[in-house]
C-alpha cells in the first residue's frame, strides 16, 4: 500500500546531525552522536564541553527550556567553524529535565537550502494558548509563515492535543485530504506526518515539540511511541509500543498485543534503563535502518513516555 | 466446493471468513456483499482516523489481495435486496446468486434520535468510514460542532473533532458521562480531562430540536431553551442492530436477529453474528463477544461442535491521554462489597465490585496497569480471598502502602488559598516552613494563616505535617463521616480553594473512600457547594432531607406540616381565611406557631402541591419552616402601636424577611426585631436579633433557645435600619460561607474564637462587608424563589403522588 | 410469579424513590446512583417512618426520621440497629418496572 510503495531511498535526510550532551559536574559533555559523513564536525565535537549557559546545549540547560538556533555567524555557538564546514546552519536542543534536574540536551543539526523540506518547532504557551516560539523549516518558506500566525488552544491541533494530553502523538497524512490544522500548506510543502512531544522543563511553563516530516527529504522513516508509565504498565516497568508509523512494515500499533520493551534490553530498554536518550547509527538498529533516536519524557519522577525515530 | 453467501464484510464476518479459511481452506466459494463499496476495516479504530492519528490504510483488515488469495468473490457497493429462501438465493442489485450456506452479517445502524431537524444539512451519525470522512471534510478550524451521545463513540468523536480544530459541545442526556461503562466518580475524571481538552460538557441535557436556516444546520435546541449553534451535528446515541433484511426473509427477529447458541437463525441454513444478532435477549456492541460469535459461526460451518457463551466484556475510550478501563458488572448488589481507591494528587480512581470472594466488576481512571489483570480476575471468577486485603493495588503489589489522607492537600498547586481570611496561599505557608515556622502558632505569626477564624487550621496542620514529614506530629481532626478522613473545615476550604463544583469532584479530589457518600456528608458537600458556587452548582435534592426535597415539615405519621410566611408575623383577615378554607378542605389540625405563624398540620403528601396552590393564589409564600435557612423575623408592634416602642421594629422585621427569605444556611437561622428593650421579641435569644433604642439599634448574634439556652452577644450598635440590614446580610453570608454545616451560630462563633473576627469581618471592614452582601445577593439571585410556587404544577402533582396503585390489582 | 407493570424507570428520580399503593399498605420503589431497582415496604420498623422519604446512598437507604439505615437488597438494618423491612421481587425490562405481585398477594392471604 502506500508505505510498501514509497520505500524509495530519499533524496537526503533533513537532519544531518543527532547529538547527546549529559551534564558531568558543572559541564556538558559529548555522550552521543550520528553524525553521518560528517566526520570532522564530529571530531570537533567529542572534544567540546560546555558549561552551563555555553553554547546551544548550554543555553538549553540554563534556560531550562528547548532552543531553536538558526544560523551560527556571531551567535553564542560555539563550533561554527566546522559546522559551516559540514554544511549545517540551523540547530534545535532539546533539553531531557527530570523534575529540576537535567538529564541530558539533546541536539540535532540541519543544512539549510532550497531542496529539504520538513519542520522542527518548539511551540511555547502564552496566555493560555500555544504560540511558535521558533522552528526551523529548510525550504518550507510558505508553511513557516503560516506556522508564525498560527496558535493552538488546549486540545486542537497536533500541538494543542499534546499540551492537553501530555502526551506524544503521531499524527498522519498532515496534508492529504485531511484537515490538519494547517494542512494546506503543509500539503503544498509535502509534510506527511507529525510527531508531537511535550518537553516538560522546571516550572510551570509549557513547552510542545513537533517533528513534521515530508516524504522526500523524511526526518524519519519509521516513528514510534513508547508508554513506559507505571500507570499503563505497572510496576514491573517496562514499555508498551503505543504507536508507531514504518515505511517498511506499515503501522507498528496492535491494539490487542503490543510490544513490548523490557529495562535494558534493546535501545528502547537501554533508554528506560539510563533515563538518557540515545542516539546510534549503524547495523545495532533493527528493520534496516541507518540511524535511530529515542528520547526519554520524564514526568512525576518517572519516565513517562520514550520517543523514537529511525531514517 | 460448497456455496457460502455472506451478506456484510464487517469485523464479525471478516473474523469468521479468517476462522473458515484456516479450517477448512479451499471448501468453501464464497461470495461477500458489503454495502459500503470496501471491504473489510477495523470500525473500532475510526475514531483515530477521525483525529488524524491513524490513516484509513493503517486500519484495512482485508485488503483485495487477501479477498482474491481466497477466491472471495466480492460485491462490494451493491445492496442486497432480498432473499428467497426456498429457492436459496440472495438477491443483489446486480443478479442473484445462490447459497448452500448464508451468513448475515449486516450490523447495526446507528439510532438517529426523531427530533425535529434531524435531516437537516450537516447532521451525521457516526458509524463508518463515510460518515468520519464527511466529520473530516466538515472539521474546519474554528467551526463548531456539537455531539449528542456521552457514550464510547461520541467522546472519541468529540476528541476527534476537537484534534481537528472545532468547538466541540457534547450534550448527554444521563447525569454523567459513560454511564454504562463508568459510575459517576469516574465520569467526573473523564468529564475533567475532556473539558481540560477545550471539550464542552452538557449533562442531564434534552435536546428538543434542531435549527437550521435554509435547509442547514444552525443549532441545536435543548428543553431548558438553550441554543448550542454549530456547523455540525453528530449523532452518537446508540445503534439498533439491522434487521429489515431478515425479517423480510422471514426469519424471527426480536430487538435482532434471533440466533441459537451455534449462531443458527430459524433457518438452520442461514445463520447470523454481530451487531445484528439477538442472542439469549442480548444483542452486542462491542468487539470481543463479536469476535466469539465468529469463532463458533466459523465452527458450525465446518461442522464442529460449539456453543457461544457470552462473556464479561471490558471497554477501553480511545481519546489520546485518557486512560480509563472498565470490565464486569460495577454496579454495586446484594453481597456485593466495593474497594475503592483514589490518589487525587495523580487523578487516579479505581474501583473493584467484589461478591462474595470473587471479583465482578472493576472501574479504574488514570492508572489501568492492572485493568486487563482484575478483568481475568473476572473473567475466570478467580477466588481472592487471600489477597482482598491488597487487591486493590495489583498483582505486583508488595508491602503495605496506604491511601494517604493528606494526598488532597500535598496536591494542592502553590498559589491554592489556604486561609480565606488573610488571603495566604500554601506556597506562602511552604516558604514560612521552610524558613522555620514549624509549628501552628509560628505558622500564624509569621503568615497570619489561621490568625483569624481558624477555621483552616486543619490544612495548616496538614500543610505543616506534608512539607515537614515525620518531624510534625499531626493533630487528628474529627472526620465528617466515615466516608472521607477530612473533617467539615478542611472540605470548605479544599471546595474554595481548588475550585471543586460537583459532589463526585469533591469526592474524587479529596479522596472520598465510597463511592457515592452517604447521608451524613451528602447533605453537607451539597450545602457547601451550593453556598460557594450558587451559579455553577446545581442543586440535588437527593442529597437533601426529606423536608427540604419536600419543602414541608415530615411528622411522626408521616403527613407533612405546611407554614406560610407571614412577614414579621404580620398577617391580614383575607389571608387568614385562605388559610383557613385550605385547613378544612385538607384537614388540617391548626396551630399557631412560636414564631408568629400558623401550622398547618396533617397534609398529606399528594396534596401538598394542591395545597400550596391554594396558599399561593392567596399571595402566600412558603415560610421555608423545614429548611436550614431563614425561618422568621419575629417582630413586636414597636412605634405603630406601643406607648413604649422607640422604633418601626414590625417594618424593619419585615424588610430584613424580604432581603432574607430564601436563602440557605449551614442550620436554621431565627431572627427578631424588638422595638424596645423589654423585648417582647425575644430577640436575646435568636440567631440575630435587633433590639431598637432611642439612638439607633443593637444588633446581637449567636443566641439559642433549644436544648442549650444562650443570650446573644452584642456584634454592633447603629444608628440607621439600612446599617441593620447590611450588618445582618453581612453575618448571614460570613455565617454561609464558613460555617460547619449543621453548626448553629453559636458554635459557630465559638469555633471562630469569639465574636472579635466576626466583628471585624461584618462591622469594622465596609469593603469586606460590601462584598459579603454583594456575594449574598448572587446567590440570592439563583436561590429567592418561592419553591411552592415552583411545584405546584402537574408535572409535581405526579412526581408526589404514588407511582402505581395495585390496591385493586393484588388483590386478584 | 405475576410481573404486574408499575411505571417507567424514568418516574423515579436516581438516587430517589417513588410509592406505589397496595394493599399490603405503601411499598417503596428505589432507584440507585448505578440504576438499580429495589421495592421495599415504605415503613420504618422502628417508628413506621417512610423510607420513600430517606436519602440513598449506595444500596441503601437512611429512614428520614430516625436515620436507621436499611439495605436496599435484603431490607435489613444496618449497624446497631436491629430490623428487618419485607422487601419485593422488582425488576426492569425495557425501560419499565415490574413488580412481583403474587408475593404481594400471597401475603395479604396469609
Amino acid at each position: 500500500m502506500d508505505a510498501a510503495t514509497a520505500t524509495a531511498t530519499p533524496a537526503r535526510a533533513f537532519i544531518g546531525v543527532s547529538e547527546v550532551w549529559v551534564p558531568e559536574g558543572d559541564r556538558l559533555v559529548h555522550a552521543a552522536g550520528d553524525y553521518g559523513a560528517h566526520t570532522a564536525f564530529e571530531e570537533a565535537s567529542v572534544r567540546t564541553s560546555f558549561g552551563k549557559g555555553e553554547g546551544l546545549p548550554g543555553k538549553a540547560w540554563a534556560e531550562g527550556r528547548p532552543v531553536v538556533l538558526k544560523g551560527f555567524d556571531g551567535s553564542y555557538f560555539q563550533r561554527t567553524e566546522a559546522a559551516k564546514e559540514a554544511g549545517l546552519t540551523s540547530a534545535v536542543a532539546l533539553p531531557v529535565f527530570d523534575g529540576e534536574t537535567l538529564k541530558a540536551v539533546l541536539v540535532v543539526l540541519c543544512g539549510d537550502d532550497e531542496t529539504t523540506t520538513g519542520a522542527i518547532e518548539v511551540w511555547a504557551e502564552r496566555d493560555g494558548l500555544l504560540m511558535l516560539d521558533d522552528g526551523y523549516y529548510g525550504a518550507a518558506k510558505h508553511f513557516e509563515w503560516v506556522s508564525k500566525h498560527t496558535h493552538f488552544p488546549k486540545g486542537q491541533g497536533l500541538p494543542g492535543g499534546v499540551w492537553a494530553a501530555q502526551t506524544p502523538m503521531l499524527m498522519r497524512d498532515l496534508g492529504s485530504g485531511y484537515r490538519f490544522i494547517r494542512s494546506e500548506s503543509a500539503g503544498a510543502a509535502g509534510l506527511t506526518t507529525g510527531l508531537g512531544l511535550p518537553i516538560p522543563v522546571p516550572g510551570d511553563q509549557n513547552y510542545v515539540a513537533t517533528l513534521l516530516s515530508a516524504r522526500g527529504t523524511p526526518i524519519a522513516r519509521r516513528f514510534e511511541i513508547w508508554d513506559a508509565r507505571e500507570a499503563r504498565v505497572g510496576r514491573d516497568g517496562g514499555a508498551v509500543l503505543v504507536d508507531g508509523l514504518c515505511e517498511r512494515e506499515g503501522a507498528l500499533w496492535n491494539e490487542e498485543n503490543p510490544k513490548r520493551a523490557q529495562d535494558w534490553q534493546g535501545p528502547i530498554g537501554k533508554v528506560l534503563g539510563t533515563g538518557l536518550p540515545l542516539v546510534i547509527g549503524g547495523a545495532q538498529i533493527a528493520a534496516g535502518y541507518s540511524s535511530m533516536v529515542a528520547l526519554p519524557i520524564h514526568r512525576d519522577g518517572e519516565i513517562a513516555h520514550i520517543v523514537a525515530w529511525y531514517l | 466446493m460448497q456455496k457460502l453467501v455472506v451478506i456484510g464484510a464487517g469485523m464479525a464476518s471478516g473474523r469468521m471468513l479468517e476462522h473458515l479459511f484456516e479450517a477448512a481452506p479451499g471448501a468453501w466459494d464464497v461470495t461477500l456483499f458489503n454495502a459500503e463499496p470496501r471491504g473489510n476495516y477495523n470500525r473500532i479504530m475510526l475514531s483515530p482516523v477521525l483525529s488524524g492519528e491513524k490513516s484509513y490504510a493503517e486500519i484495512v483488515t482485508h485488503d483485495e489481495a487477501w479477498y482474491d488469495t481466497h477466491g472471495v468473490t466480492c460485491r462490494f457497493g451493491e445492496k442486497v435486496v432480498g432473499i428467497d429462501r426456498d429457492r436459496k438465493v440472495v438477491i443483489g442489485e446486480q443478479g442473484e446468486v445462490a447459497y448452500d450456506k448464508l451468513v448475515i452479517a449486516t450490523g447495526s445502524n446507528p439510532f438517529i434520535i426523531p427530533l425535529p431537524g434531524h435531516d437537516l444539512d450537516g447532521v451525521i451519525a457516526y458509524r463508518d468510514l463515510d460518515d468520519t470522512n464527511r466529520m473530516i471534510e466538515a472539521a474546519r478550524p474554528g467551526a463548531r460542532a456539537v455531539v449528542i451521545g456521552g457514550g464510547l463513540l461520541g467522546l472519541e468523536a468529540a476528541a476527534g473533532l476537537r484534534l481537528r480544530g472545532m468547538d466541540v459541545t457534547v450534550v448527554h442526556i444521563m447525569g454523567h458521562l459513560m454511564e454504562r461503562q463508568l459510575d459517576e466518580a469516574a465520569g467526573y475524571l473523564l468529564r475533567r480531562a475532556l473539558t481540560d481538552r477545550g471539550i464542552e460538557v452538557c449533562c442531564s441535557a434534552n435536546s428538543k430540536e434542531i435549527l437550521g436556516e435554509d435547509g442547514k444546520l444552525r443549532a441545536l435546541k435543548l428543553d431548558d431553551g438553550t441554543e448550542l449553534p454549530c456547523d455540525l451535528l453528530v449523532m452518537a446515541v446508540g445503534i439498533r442492530p439491522s434487521v429489515a433484511l431478515a425479517k423480510e426473509a422471514g426469519l424471527e427477529t426480536g430487538r435482532g436477529i434471533q440466533v441459537d447458541a451455534q449462531m443458527h437463525t430459524s433457518d438452520p441454513d442461514i445463520l447470523s453474528l454481530g451487531e445484528c444478532v439477538e442472542f439469549d435477549g442480548q444483542i452486542f456492541g462491542l468487539v470481543a463477544p463479536l469476535y466469539d460469535q465468529a469463532k463458533v459461526a466459523a465452527q458450525t460451518l465446518t461442522g464442529e461442535a460449539s456453543e457461544y457463551i457470552p462473556r464479561e466484556v471490558s471497554t477501553k475510550l480511545k481519546v489520546t491521554g485518557c486512560d480509563l478501563f472498565s470490565a464486569g458488572d460495577f454496579a454495586e448488589g446484594e453481597g456485593r462489597e466495593d474497594i475503592v481507591f483514589r490518589d487525587p494528587a495523580r487523578g487516579v480512581y479505581k474501583r473493584l465490585v467484589l461478591e462474595g470472594d470473587r471479583v465482578i466488576g472493576a472501574v479504574m481512571y488514570g492508572d489501568v496497569a492492572d485493568g486487563n489483570w482484575f478483568y481475568g480476575l473476572i473473567k475466570d471468577g478467580t477466588d481472592i480471598s487471600e489477597m482482598r486485603e491488597t487487591l486493590i493495588f495489583g498483582p505486583a503489589f508488595q508491602g503495605g502502602a496506604s491511601v494517604d489522607p493528606m494526598a488532597a492537600v500535598a496536591a494542592l498547586p502553590a498559589d491554592a488559598e489556604i486561609c480565606g481570611c488573610n488571603g495566604v496561599c500554601k506556597g506562602q505557608i511552604v516558604a514560612a516552613i521552610e524558613a522555620g515556622a514549624t509549628s501552628l502558632e509560628a505558622i500564624k505569626a509569621t503568615t497570619k494563616a489561621s490568625a483569624s477564624c481558624g477555621t483552616c487550621s486543619g490544612l495548616v496542620e496538614q500543610v505543616l505535617a506534608v512539607t515537614l514529614g515525620d518531624d510534625f506530629v499531626l493533630p487528628t481532626a474529627k472526620p465528617i463521616c466515615a466516608c472521607t478522613d477530612h473533617p467539615h473545615e478542611d472540605v470548605r476550604r479544599l471546595i474554595k480553594a481548588k475550585e471543586l463544583k460537583s459532589q463526585p469532584a469533591v469526592m474524587q479530589e479529596l479522596g472520598w473512600k465510597t463511592s457515592n457518600g452517604c447521608h451524613v456528608c451528602r447533605p453537607a458537600l451539597n450545602y457547601y457547594l451550593l453556598a460557594d458556587w450558587p451559579l455553577e452548582y446545581t442543586d440535588d435534592p437527593q442529597s437533601r432531607f426529606v423536608n427540604e426535597r419536600n419543602h414541608a415539615n415530615i411528622q411522626k405519621d408521616g403527613t407533612y406540616s405546611v407554614m406560610p410566611r407571614m412577614w414579621g408575623g404580620m398577617t391580614t383577615p383575607e389571608e387568614l381565611l385562605a388559610i383557613a378554607e385550605a385547613a378544612k378542605k385538607y384537614d388540617a389540625t391548626v396551630k399557631v406557631t412560636g414564631g408568629q405563624r400558623i401550622d398547618l398540620l396533617g397534609i398529606k403528601k399528594e396534596d401538598l402541591p394542591h395545597i400550596w396552590a391554594d396558599l399561593n393564589a392567596a399571595g402566600m409564600v412558603s415560610g421555608h419552616a423545614y429548611t436550614k435557612g431563614l425561618r422568621t423575623v419575629k417582630t413586636c408592634v414597636g412605634t405603630d402601636w406601643c406607648r413604649f416602642g422607640t422604633q418601626d421594629s414590625t417594618g424593619l422585621g419585615i424588610k430584613l424577611e424580604k432581603r432574607l427569605w430564601g436563602s440557605w444556611t449551614p442550620h436554621k437561622f431565627k431572627m427578631a426585631v424588638t422595638g424596645c428593650p423589654r423585648n417582647c421579641a425575644e430577640a436575646t435569644c435568636k440567631d440575630l436579633g435587633v433590639v431598637c433604642v432611642d439612638s439607633g439599634f443593637e444588633i446581637s448574634v449567636g443566641g439559642a433557645a433549644g436544648m442549650e439556652l444562650k443570650e446573644t452577644e452584642p456584634l454592633a450598635k447603629v444608628a440607621t435600619e439600612q446599617e441593620v440590614i447590611d450588618i445582618s446580610v453581612a453575618f448571614l453570608q460570613l455565617y454561609r460561607e464558613s460555617a460547619n454545616y449543621l453548626d448553629r451560630p453559636y458554635k459557630w462563633i465559638a469555633k471562630t474564637g469569639g465574636l472579635e473576627w466576626i466583628i471585624a469581618q461584618v462591622v469594622d471592614d465596609l469593603d469586606n462587608r460590601a462584598a459579603l452582601i454583594e456575594r449574598f445577593d448572587i446567590s440570592q439571585s439563583v436561590y429567592q424563589k418561592d419553591p411552592w410556587a415552583e411545584r405546584a404544577t402537574p408535572q409535581y402533582e405526579r412526581a408526589w403522588s404514588p407511582l402505581a396503585d395495585l390496591t385493586k390489582e393484588a388483590a386478584e | 410469579m405475576s410481573w404486574i407493570d408499575i411505571g417507567a424507570l424514568e418516574d423515579i428520580p436516581v438516587q430517589g424513590a417513588r410509592v406505589i399503593k397496595t394493599k399490603m399498605g405503601c411499598v417503596a420503589v428505589f432507584r440507585t446512583a448505578d440504576d438499580a431497582v429495589f421495592a421495599l415496604s415504605d415503613r420504618c420498623p422502628h417508628k413506621g417512618g417512610p423510607l420513600s422519604e430517606g436519602i440513598v446512598h449506595g444500596h441503601k437507604v437512611t429512614c428520614p426520621l430516625h436515620n436507621w439505615v436499611f439495605s436496599l437488597e435484603t431490607g435489613e438494618a444496618q449497624g446497631a440497629d436491629e430490623g428487618q423491612v419485607p422487601t419485593y421481587d422488582l425488576r426492569v425490562e425495557a425501560g419499565r418496572l415490574l413488580i412481583d405481585a403474587s408475593k404481594l398477594a400471597a401475603q395479604s392471604a396469609a
